[in-house]
């Protein structure tokens, strides 16, 4: 970004954020282009943000039960089969999907939020500040995350997936803190900041209008794994059976397919443990086939020679 | 910010002096860690430790009896201020005192956590070498062969693995080798008919049973040491050395090992995050093949409800963590001669 | 092979030494001369291939120190990696040739016969400022690579070798071979990079502006042992450089280069002392004298080109250019050789013609 493009109040200035804009929507048109696989991965997250948009809303409150059909392999009706109690696998996949997303963009919000607050007032005021926020940053990077959860499930019952977002989005801000503090030192290093304090800026243009908008890629490609990392996290600690079974979702399938169900010890039964496991890696291959392409976008090294 | 410190007083040895640092943030660490876990059993609904002394009142013991058995259980009195709960708490745990299991009653948690720490340690470390090897193998193609299909293949199935939870990868593991095609065994350690020791029965039967485990470690941390190598080797690429090198005329050999061996020092600080992580992992792994490690423990605990064995877990899978972390960075200042003899290049 | 000397009426400086002077010199039968035709490199980018070279001709006589000047962007490093057949992707040689005596073209080198050519006849030295040695191997270790990967046996030898000529460029031999890169100076780090390109004996030596980022005392050095190790050695060495300064100090002779091409090369001294270009006389003319008015130096108006933005057709340098005439903007002025000197302008070409007439009426 140029500096004339900073001047505030500049009679260009609206323009050429616009044109820049669009340069930004064409690479991106042009990088999806070049890998159709690309375009794949964006259809499969529009998929999973359907399905957690109206995904109950195709199904009745209370899924029906077929007594009749326990453990069904899969047919028409039941394109994932039965679970032990004759509810159909694919209505499950699908209704449980809102509890996990909802969960996992909770999770991202406050990831993002406190990360990106942390870094950059870590990266731009250095000394002191920079010192403690790193060491606190340290601190929770270094305590492994998951045992924690498990012990502080014993004391706190995460109710919802409002609440489960909460905790998880507080015991995980610490890499992007780390990476938003690398990027503003290095955008300071690059005497970013230095020429806008002397075009008379105030701290917060700098960092509201200058840091943020060169980051902001950034921290959405961080926000959008941050959110498969809480989706993960939330579905191992459901699966793990250490959360009260409160509402229907993927890991509780989970628990119930291998620690109930016997998925395991039956082939038929498979396809109720399987469509969760499936659900997941479709999402992750969604994600990593987004990620790809912005890391193209925003990583240029990586760019192809 | 460890090489600022180098620098600011270079008679001291580099090393040491990284070590030093590396200890004191350590034992800060296990001290916050420590105090964690004392709120947590401190805090827990109903109170499980006044419970148990007053459980053990009605029994017909004396105040003072009911108070050191109470003591021994859970490494701090249950009466006193909170203060006094907390001194003691951390006075027990300097003698590596870590109270008593619950759910095995009379079984120190310290006893508990050793014979468990095998069966994580093991598997872990054997999943991570065999990870290890492969995937900064496939990770050199991979970042010199960006452009190739082989290469890009490598990559996505490298991001696939690596961004899959562990409990996917176990989970599948297990549908396939044991429901779909049940060539191995699912669950525990060993089977029972064997009597431990070194015979080929027993031993056998050991390596049938890690199979999984081990190969599940593997798969869950084979990608994450593609993309790291990958993306080490293109910045290598990059490095003003490399063309030099080959302006040189150097061979394609000694070109391959100058790329590798530069781009693989970073990895060494990633090996103890990614340790780690495997120790999170183990608690999925150990679960789903019900292998009784650190993993299996610390689920059974909290589900025992037994509170001091669940801080015992908790407490030694973060000094584990805390100490690869410090092995890393001392291997690392082992093999990079720039903070070795103290450099800043 | 017998080469011109273009010095004729002139006092050669004591340091300096003319090419015809060093065919007699030990090794200088060795010392190979260059030949460079329609060298033409293109980069790939989104906007599709431009040129970085076009059609770049240029002779370097054996024994000589050519130097090569340019602003960034002017081809001068493209030029130079191409000697070597080196040029990076996304960039890549499109057309032309480079003649080497003893190599033949090096366009059509490829595989080992072209890594085999690399360091054994032709030594690249890189800038001071990027780090050329691997930072995890000593020096000597990276030498041992070197020759083991020439098929050097004699590693005694080799070692031997490498250790005067540190020590001919002042430093203690022993003592740098075990040292690492980080262990070493920016001035000590050249001349360890000087050693490497010449331990295998090339004879062909090109150096990418050798001393920018040194400061001013280890630049004078490091000039000085690039000079004396030409002489003592009967080198063929090409400096490409932006400083005029160090062209003038250790070149014999000099090649400007504008937006790709070469638009004037002939003897240092004489290019100058009296330049014809447009563009070398902008060049000169923006250099501040230290006797002398600072209001004097006048920078060049405009911007140098970058890949995209060359004219379509015509002079590279005809939007800067003062003497720009109709014909600039459609017909590209070749090069034309006269007294030994190329000069690639229209303006030029028609005031020589004008002259020519008015002597011969």
């Amino acid at each position: 970004m140029t500096v004339t493009a900073i001047l505030p109040g500049g009679g260009g200035q609206g323009s050429r954020r616009a044109s820049l804009r669009r340069n930004f929507w064409r690479g991106v048109g042009r990088v999806l282009r070049r890998k159709p696989s690309r375009i794949l991965g964006v259809a499969i997250v529009a998929l999973f943000a359907a399905m957690a948009l109206v995904g109950p809303m195709l199904y009745p409150a209370h899924l029906p039960r077929d007594d009749n059909a326990l453990y069904a392999a899969p047919s028409l009706a039941h394109p994932f089969g039965t679970d032990f109690e004759g509810t159909d696998v694919l209505a499950l996949v699908v209704t449980g999907a809102r509890y996990v997303i909802l969960t996992g963009l909770v999770t991202a919000v406050i990831t993002v939020a406190l990360g990106t607050v942390l870094g950059l007032l870590a990266g731009f005021h250095r000394g002191r500040w920079d010192t403690v926020l790193m060491r606190i940053t340290d601190l929770q990077l270094t305590i492994p995350g998951l045992p924690l959860l498990l012990v502080l499930s014993t004391v706190w019952k995460f109710q919802g997936p409002l609440e489960m977002g909460l905790v998880l989005g507080l015991l995980g801000w610490g890499g992007i803190a780390r990476a938003v503090r690398s990027q503003t030192l290095s955008l300071r290093e690059r005497g970013f900041i230095e020429a806008a304090r002397g075009l008379g800026l105030s701290t917060t243009h700098i960092i509201g209008r200058e840091l943020l908008p060169s980051m902001a890629p950034y921290i959405a490609m961080n926000m959008l794994i941050a959110v498969t990392g809480a989706i993960y996290a939330q579905v191992g600690l459901f699966f793990l059976g250490v959360l009260p079974f409160d509402s229907n979702n993927w890991g509780v399938m989970l628990n119930l397919a291998v620690f109930g169900g016997g998925a395991l010890t039956s082939a038929a039964a498979l396809p109720y443990l399987l469509a969760p496991l499936l659900a997941i890696l479709l999402l992750t291959l969604g994600i990593v086939l987004i990620v790809d392409a912005m890391d193209e976008i925003f990583n240029p090294r990586l760019r192809e020679e | 910010m460890t090489l600022i410190a180098v620098r600011g007083a270079p008679r001291v040895n580099p090393v040491v002096r990284r070590l030093a640092g590396h200890v004191v943030r350590g034992l800060v660490m296990i001290w916050v860690v420590t105090t964690i876990s004392f709120v947590i059993i401190r805090n827990i609904p109903g109170n499980p430790v006044l419970g148990q002394y007053e459980t053990l009142i009605e029994k017909g013991m004396s105040p003072d009896e009911a108070q050191r058995a109470t003591a021994a259980l859970y490494g701090f009195l249950p009466t006193g201020s909170l203060w006094e709960q907390y001194t003691g708490y951390m006075k027990a745990l300097l003698h590596l005192d870590l109270g008593q299991s619950l759910s095995t009653p009379g079984t120190e948690v310290v006893t508990l956590l050793g014979s468990a720490a095998k069966w994580t340690v093991l598997p872990v470390l054997g999943g991570t070498l065999l990870s290890f090897v492969l995937g900064v193998t496939l990770g050199v193609y991979a970042g010199i062969k960006r452009s190739g299909k082989l290469g890009d293949l490598l990559s996505i199935s490298g991001s696939l693995l690596h961004g899959v939870p562990q409990y996917v990868i176990g989970l599948l593991v297990l549908a396939i080798f044991t429901t779909l095609w049940p060539i191995l065994p699912a669950g525990g350690p060993v089977d029972v008919e064997f009597v431990p020791g070194f015979n080929a029965g027993y031993l056998a039967s050991l390596i049938q049973h890690a199979t999984l485990p081990v190969l599940t470690y593997a798969l869950a941390s084979y990608g994450g040491w593609v993309l790291a190598m990958k993306s080490s080797v293109a910045t290598v690429l990059g490095d003003d050395f490399i063309l030099a090198a080959e302006l040189r005329g150097l061979s394609r050999g000694v070109l391959f090992r100058y790329i590798a061996r530069n781009a693989i020092l970073p990895l060494f600080t990633i090996l103890a995050l990614s340790l780690g992580m495997l120790f999170g992992g183990a608690i999925f792994i150990e679960r789903i093949f019900n292998y009784p490690g650190l993993g299996l423990l610390l689920v059974n605990s909290i589900g025992a409800r037994d509170y001091a064995l669940m801080g015992g877990t908790f407490l030694v899978t973060t000094v584990a963590i805390i100490i690869a972390n410090i092995a890393a960075d001392l291997l690392y200042a082992v093999i990079d001669p720039r903070v070795r003899t103290g450099g800043t290049a | 092979m017998i080469t011109i000397s273009h010095r004729a009426g002139e006092t050669p400086r004591p340091d300096s030494h003319s090419a015809s002077g060093l065919i007699a010199g030990p090794g200088a039968t060795t010392a190979p001369g260059v030949r460079v035709r329609d060298l033409t490199v293109v980069y790939k980018t989104p906007l599709g291939e431009l040129p970085a070279l076009g059609g770049v001709s240029l002779t370097i006589d054996p024994g000589t120190i050519t130097g090569i000047v340019g602003e960034s962007g002017s081809g001068k490093s493209t030029l130079a990696l191409s000697l070597l057949n080196a040029v990076q992707p996304p960039g890549r040689i499109a057309g032309g040739s480079v003649e080497i005596d003893g190599l033949g073209n090096v366009v059509d080198l490829h595989g080992d016969r072209l890594r085999q050519a690399r360091g054994r006849h032709l030594g690249y030295v890189f800038q001071a400022a990027q780090n050329s040695l691997n930072p995890l191997k000593t020096v000597g270790k990276q030498l041992l690579d070197l020759g083991r990967s020439h098929g050097v046996e004699d590693r005694r030898a080799l070692v031997r070798d490498a250790k005067s000529l540190l020590e001919r460029m002042g430093l203690d031999g022993a003592r740098v071979l075990d040292s690492h890169q980080h262990e070493l100076s920016g001035g000590m780090r050249q001349r360890v990079g000087i050693m490497l390109a010449l331990v295998l004996n090339a004879q062909l030596v090109i150096l990418d502006e050798p001393t920018t980022a040194l400061d001013m005392i280890t630049q004078a050095t490091i000039l000085r042992i690039i000079r004396e190790v030409h002489k003592e050695r009967g080198l063929t060495t090409l400096m490409v450089t932006h400083d005029i300064g160090v062209a003038a100090e250790v070149t014999d002779r000099l090649a400007v280069m504008y937006g790709g091409r070469v638009v004037e090369h002939g003897p240092t001294m004489e290019v100058l002392g009296a330049p014809s270009h447009p563009y070398t006389q902008g060049l000169i003319r923006a250099i501040p004298r230290l006797s002398g008015d600072i209001e004097q130096a006048r920078a060049l108006p405009g911007r140098p080109p970058t890949l995209g933005t060359l004219p379509a057709s015509g002079c590279v340098f005809q939007e800067r250019c003062p003497l720009r005439m109709d014909i600039c903007a459609t017909v590209e002025p070749p090069p034309v050789i006269e007294d030994g000197r190329t000069v690639a302008c229209h303006a030029v070409e028609r005031s020589r013609h004008t002259a020519q007439r008015e002597e011969h009426p």
